[in-house]
């Protein structure tokens, strides 16, 4: 039986009070939870404070380009599908600079876990507005106020054809726990964007922000997240961000389609007879 | 007789040129004709000119000829358009209103045949699309194509796709046209080609031929964009991949290409990629990705002309110093150049070797001439094929491991490779620089040995790649340099030079990267003039020789940045004029 500590590659040093801490600490929570082996784990970050995860958490860890998160990850799990794969992002590896990745990952359902930490700024580089800032938030980019409409991702993964997506928050830790959990063990691909407050660069989205400008809809009484209408009404809420598992649609996963052997692609056989290679060369005399 | 014949069908996108080309080409294959075919389409699916030109020979053939001998044409401005590529005594077959159009000048060296297809294809048919066909039958006629091979080929063609109706009305449509020519064609106009054995050989392109490489080189995942000259090679695999339990995913764009493909070789899959033009400069940021994370990758590229769009559908050969230079930073890898089918096949093979062995990415850097064109090819015989796989650990290996270090600091530059799943071997991969264990590391003291490490693995690869080859008499003094497509032109050259007793030999470079620089001066020691054929502007390969061999003696560049490749002559003549 493993224990977080199994888990535990080394302390993490993010800002005291970083939101990524409980996302840490939920990987970890769960990764007990549903024995998992870090050996069977890949976790694949991108570029962001996000990123040093690897440095902390015990797994195989792939740290990427900025914005390609996704393809590598889900290259990983087309490969091997019987690895446990969780691709984690900040909202701009995710929503700026690998967007395209993003709509189109989640269209694709591949059998993964994305985890896009969400602290509306850039933190690593020091504090410039990102595409999920607020409109008229003041950073070192907008010093006059960004002009420009925040970006939704669980909005756009809706639309796109999302089998699961959820919103979580690090000042809700057993929450985070619970929806990380339910994005791993989901078929297809699993969305979990956490508001992570930067404690150092974003004093506007700060937890008491995050607490006063979100309404949970686990709490919601009768909430069906496998209803669309539903779903899609609380992410159209313009008074508050919706939180929790705000869709659900089982089905088959990507990876369940184009890959129905069992033998995960890195086992099958390499070598190619000269049998079977002339009847494929019938073709060409 | 004739011993080499180039045929040229001509018309509109849209009217069947390429599928008419293809049944000739199988048709002179079968009988028993060496086959190139050359295509020169528009980027575009309908109403802009597009021909195809079937050369078949009785000898060895390389490339496309310096001029055609039968021009097929459905419309007049093909005729207008091609008029002085056609070798005097050569053949026009046209509908018939263009010949009075023709000056007396362009006829008088030429035979037109008007051949009123579209009119007998709408009489018989009530449909214009078999007037390919009808024109095809009035060739055959005029070459004695033997009309059994062809209603073979037409079976074989649409039997499946099209069902018994159509194979018959479009045998029918060929005995039409045959049976028309007969009626106009005069005995001595005719030239009836000689047949022979078709044993063992296939028709075949580059395109495909990678496609094949990988299969059996043990690739089983492959990720790209749709991009032209490229698609070929993912539209083979789509069909061979699911039942070998290999998989093709379409990506969202290159980026994602690369990066994918990146993630399935790191978790142990022989991975591939493939590319063209402005693919290929959106590749260039995960190209660096695998270089730095020492991830085994095969990457083809398959040349079209640049920049930009530029032309989507022909072939340059000018983006070689793109991924000998290209990326931002220094990191080892390797560029392969073939310069024939069979080649394709063999280097592609050995691109997967290559690529796990040094652990970096492999350019297989081919061109849309012989990526996308048909050649008649040796049947591929695999003999026995090596799967190398490199330092890769087993299992049991790792196990016996005390502190597993997948970038050690290791004499070859080499580290032993551990893939998830494996006990014993979690590590990190990490674009940033990294310490042995993969981890982010940015002292200097680290930065130059991992730096040093990296790069160190080429020096091992040296004695692994590919070398140059030597055509021709290796005691001319005239030497010529070349890589990839331009293999067939230059040889052609040198065997046309042979004949006005001019003697010359060819290097095939075949490892663009590292550059075997001895081989080439060595080479051009042996030379009193160089020339350096270049598919492109500004002389690449040219540039790539003088700046890694720094040759004693003046190279001549020949160029071609034209949209097409070159053809023989283009190249003889030059060399002719230097002496």
């Amino acid at each position: 039986m493993m224990e977080e500590k199994d888990f535990h590659l080394a302390d993490p040093t993010w800002c005291s009070g970083c939101g990524i801490y409980a996302i840490f600490s939920a990987l970890k929570k769960t990764s007990v939870t549903l024995e998992m082996k870090p050996e069977e784990m890949v976790v694949v970050t991108g570029i962001g404070c996000h990123g040093r995860l690897n440095n902390y958490l015990k797994a195989y860890g792939f740290h990427t380009l900025h914005g390609r998160t996704l393809p590598v990850a889900q290259g990983v799990k087309l490969a091997n599908k019987q690895l446990s794969v969780i691709a984690v992002s900040g909202d701009g590896d995710a929503y700026s600079i690998g967007l395209g990745h993003f709509i189109h990952a989640v269209r694709r359902n591949v059998n993964l876990t994305y985890i896009v930490v969400n602290n509306m700024i850039y933190g690593l580089t020091q504090g410039q507005t990102s595409p999920t800032s607020r409109k008229g938030f003041v950073s070192k980019s907008t010093p006059l106020g960004s002009k420009e409409s925040p970006l939704c991702g669980p909005h756009l993964a809706f639309v796109s054809g999302g089998t699961f997506i959820a919103r979580g928050f690090s000042g809700a830790p057993k929450q985070l726990v619970r929806l990380i959990e339910e994005g791993i063990q989901h078929t297809g691909f699993s969305l979990i964007e956490v508001f992570s407050p930067c404690v150092t660069h974003n004093l506007a989205n700060t937890y008491d922000w995050f607490r006063k400008n979100t309404f949970d809809v686990d709490q919601e009484k009768g909430y069906d997240p496998e209803s669309r209408e539903k779903a899609w009404k609380f992410l159209h809420n313009r008074q508050k961000l919706a939180m929790g598992l705000l869709y659900q649609e089982k089905g088959p996963s990507f990876d369940d389609l184009v890959l129905p052997m069992k033998t995960p692609l890195v086992q099958s056989k390499m070598f190619f007879g000269q049998k079977k290679l002339d009847k494929i060369l019938e073709k060409f005399e | 007789m004739i011993k080499d014949i180039s045929v040229m069908i001509a018309g509109k996108a849209g009217d069947g040129v390429l599928f008419t080309g293809n049944v000739l080409a199988k048709i002179l294959k079968r009988q028993g004709w060496e086959i190139v075919t050359y295509r020169d389409f528009p980027s575009n699916i309908r109403g802009e000119a597009t021909n195809y030109t079937i050369r078949a020979s009785l000898k060895k053939i390389h490339g496309r000829a310096d001029s055609i001998d039968v021009l097929m044409a459905f419309d007049c401005d093909a005729i207008f358009h091609h008029i002085d590529s056609i070798a005097h005594g050569g053949i026009v077959l046209c509908e018939g209103s263009e010949v009075s159009r023709m000056t007396p000048a362009d006829r008088s060296a030429r035979t037109f045949h008007a051949f009123p297809m579209r009119t007998l294809a709408k009489e018989k048919f009530g449909n214009e699309i078999y007037k390919n066909m009808i024109l095809l039958g009035g060739l055959c006629h005029i070459l004695d194509l033997d009309l059994s091979v062809i209603s073979q080929v037409i079976k074989e063609t649409f039997l499946e796709r099209k069902g018994p109706d159509i194979v018959r009305r479009n045998i029918e449509a060929i005995h039409l046209g045959c049976e028309k020519a007969k009626k106009i064609v005069e005995a001595h106009e005719r030239h009836l080609l000689k047949r022979k054995q078709d044993v063992n050989r296939l028709l075949i392109s580059g395109n495909e031929a990678i496609g094949i490489g990988a299969l059996v080189a043990g690739c089983r995942f492959f990720a790209a964009y749709p991009i032209c000259p490229a698609t070929e090679i993912w539209q083979w695999l789509i069909h061979h991949f699911p039942q070998n339990n290999g998989l093709v995913v379409q990506t969202e764009d290159e980026l994602a290409a690369i990066n994918m493909a990146l993630g399935a070789s790191y978790a142990g899959a022989r991975a591939m990629t493939s590319t063209s033009g402005p693919g290929a400069s959106l590749m260039m940021e995960g190209f660096g990705l695998a270089g730095m994370t020492e991830v085994p990758l095969v990457v083809v590229h398959v040349q079209r002309v640049g920049p930009s769009t530029g032309l989507p559908t022909k072939s340059e050969q000018a983006d070689l110093l793109q991924w000998i230079y290209g990326s931002h930073g220094d990191f080892p890898r390797i560029v392969l150049s073939p310069g024939t089918i069979q080649e394709s096949l063999e280097f592609t093979i050995k691109a997967f070797n290559l690529a796990e062995k040094y652990q970096c990415p492999v350019i297989l850097l081919t061109e849309q001439d012989y990526g996308q064109n048909y050649r008649t090819v040796e049947k591929f015989n695999l003999g026995k094929i090596e799967i190398d796989r490199g330092k890769l650990l087993t299992k049991k290996e790792l196990l016996g491991l005390k502190d597993y270090k997948r970038f050690a600091f290791t004499r070859d530059g080499i580290s032993p490779r551990a893939l998830p799943s494996m006990k014993n071997g979690i590590h990190m991969i990490e674009g940033n620089e990294h310490n042995e264990w993969g981890y982010r590391d940015e002292t200097s003291r680290n930065r130059t040995k991992m730096m040093e490490k990296r790069m160190r693995k080429l020096k091992t690869a040296r004695k692994d790649l590919i070398r140059p080859r030597i055509w021709g008499d290796k005691g001319a003094d005239i030497g010529v340099i070349g890589c990839g497509s331009t293999l067939g032109p230059i040889r052609e050259a040198i065997e046309k030079l042979k004949d006005s007793g001019i003697e010359a030999k060819f290097l095939q470079i075949r490892t663009l990267w590292p550059f075997l620089d001895k081989e080439v001066r060595d080479f051009i020691s042996t030379c009193k003039q160089v020339f350096v054929v270049d598919n492109n502007y500004e002389g690449q390969l040219a540039q790539l020789i003088y700046s890694q061999v720094r040759p004693k003696i003046e190279l001549e560049s020949i160029l071609n940045y034209s949209g097409h490749t070159f053809r023989p002559k283009d190249i003889a003549n030059p060399i002719q004029k230097a002496q």
